[in-house]
């Protein structure tokens, strides 16, 4: 915790690996949620040890060799990150993140650490997609303590940015990821409706969670879409020429508002 | 008809490097690591495929790659090819397609090399492979 206009905050290691990208971003959508974020290097793990969450932000970890996120699931900064998540602090991982977490075994967790059970493979078109999307929560709430307060259902807007975002898996751990309640976000139209994903996903999975429901990856940003100028509807030009309302915060933040309200749950003040 | 061809650096394999490092973490005996890019070609392939192939420099850079034929379509011994599981095989290489090649697949080729330069028991790479080298949710590692 940190004292922020005489609050107490919770503080929120954003984590960088050589080849991240998307660590500023992040930041700025966990501080604009009131919470006490900063960027902890890869070479700094007993740094980890002061905060209350991790987050995993998107980006080129190890510049994607070997596979994604596979170099980092195995760097020493992981180590701190895992024992936390399996002492039940919130770890969040945006795209990049989400890989990692997959390859640390961390999501679904359905098996030892650090042996996969699952992966974001690489795209079925065979190429780096950007496009605009919408995810939707498609577990319980209940399923979801990380992001405390969510609606069921939730919509939430952001960018897909990735070449491997596909959720990959034998026929076995599919049907254990939907039945046991790990697909956390599937890929849905504005208003909710499912539409295929645009990676080729099995499941449409945009997200996964694991078992106690305090590990999120999720592959699409939506700290991308944390700001009415970064939105791709009506609303951003909508706002054009009116600076407040450029600035405002779009539907992406949403995600971090449930996320920062976890964290005050989870570690009062 | 099936030709085979490995790719590898001539200029230090940074991606080797990091496969190295890592495996060292995982206090995995090897005193090097090599990779190498594997195409496996088929169709009717004309003598002339391995002049076409290395001259596009998505597959082969002379600056810095070194192309040669393998004589099969599968790893030699010590060594683990990593595929991806139900890989629906390209027909083009740099949007162009390839005169008598119906079927293009790729592979990442792994050797382990101890300090005298052998490759190192099946036993360390098994283990290598299952710890670091292949995501079995996606991939499968192909050995001699």
């Amino acid at each position: 915790m940190s004292v922020a206009n005489g609050k107490q905050q919770p503080r929120v290691a954003v984590v960088v690996f050589p080849g991240t990208n998307s660590e500023d971003e992040t930041v700025r959508a966990l501080q604009a949620v009131g919470l006490d974020a900063g960027l902890v290097h890869w070479s700094q793990p007993e740094a980890l040890a002061r905060f209350d969450a991790f987050v995993l932000p998107g980006g080129f970890a190890y510049e994607d060799r070997i596979r994604s996120g596979a170099v980092a699931a195995h760097d020493a900064v992981m180590d701190p990150v895992i024992e936390a998540a399996q002492a039940g602090k919130f770890v969040l991982g945006i795209c990049n993140g989400a890989q990692i977490l997959a390859e640390a075994g961390l999501v679904p967790g359905t098996g030892p650490l650090r042996r996969p059970t699952a992966a974001f493979a690489p795209n079925a078109s065979g190429r780096f997609q950007s496009v605009h999307v919408h995810v939707r929560l498609s577990v319980a709430p209940e399923r979801v303590p990380i992001l405390a307060g969510i609606e069921p259902g939730a919509v939430i807007p952001a960018w897909a940015s990735h070449g491997d975002g596909r959720l990959a898996a034998p026929a076995d751990e599919l049907a254990r990821i939907e039945r046991d309640g790990h697909l956390a976000f599937v890929y849905c139209d504005r208003d909710g409706n499912p539409m295929p994903a645009p990676n080729g996903a099995a499941l449409d999975c945009a997200g996964l969670v694991n078992r106690a429901g305090n590990v999120l990856a999720i592959m699409p940003h939506p700290e991308r879409d944390a700001w009415t100028f970064q939105h791709l509807d009506g609303s951003r030009d909508a706002a054009r020429g009116d600076t407040a309302a450029t600035l405002a915060p779009s539907g992406g933040i949403v995600f971090f508002e449930h996320f920062a309200r976890a964290l005050r749950k989870r570690v009062p003040a | 008809m099936t030709r085979t061809f490995a790719v590898t650096l001539t200029i230090p394999d940074n991606e080797a490097f990091t496969a190295f490092e890592t495996l060292g973490r995982l206090e995995i005996p090897a005193a090097r690591v090599q990779r190498a890019d594997i195409w496996i070609f088929e169709g009717d392939l004309g003598d002339d495929l391995a002049a076409t192939i290395g001259s596009i420099e998505t597959i082969h850079n002379p600056n810095k790659h070194r192309l040669v034929e393998r004589p099969a379509d599968r790893p030699e011994h010590g060594e683990v090819w990593i595929a991806t599981r139900d890989e629906a095989p390209a027909t083009l290489v740099a949007g162009r397609s390839l005169p008598g090649v119906r079927a293009i697949r790729r592979r990442t080729a792994w050797r382990l090399l101890d300090d005298e330069g052998r490759s190192v028991p099946p036993a360390v790479l098994d283990r290598a492979v299952e710890t670091f080298l292949c995501n079995p949710a996606f991939q499968v590692a192909i050995t001699a």
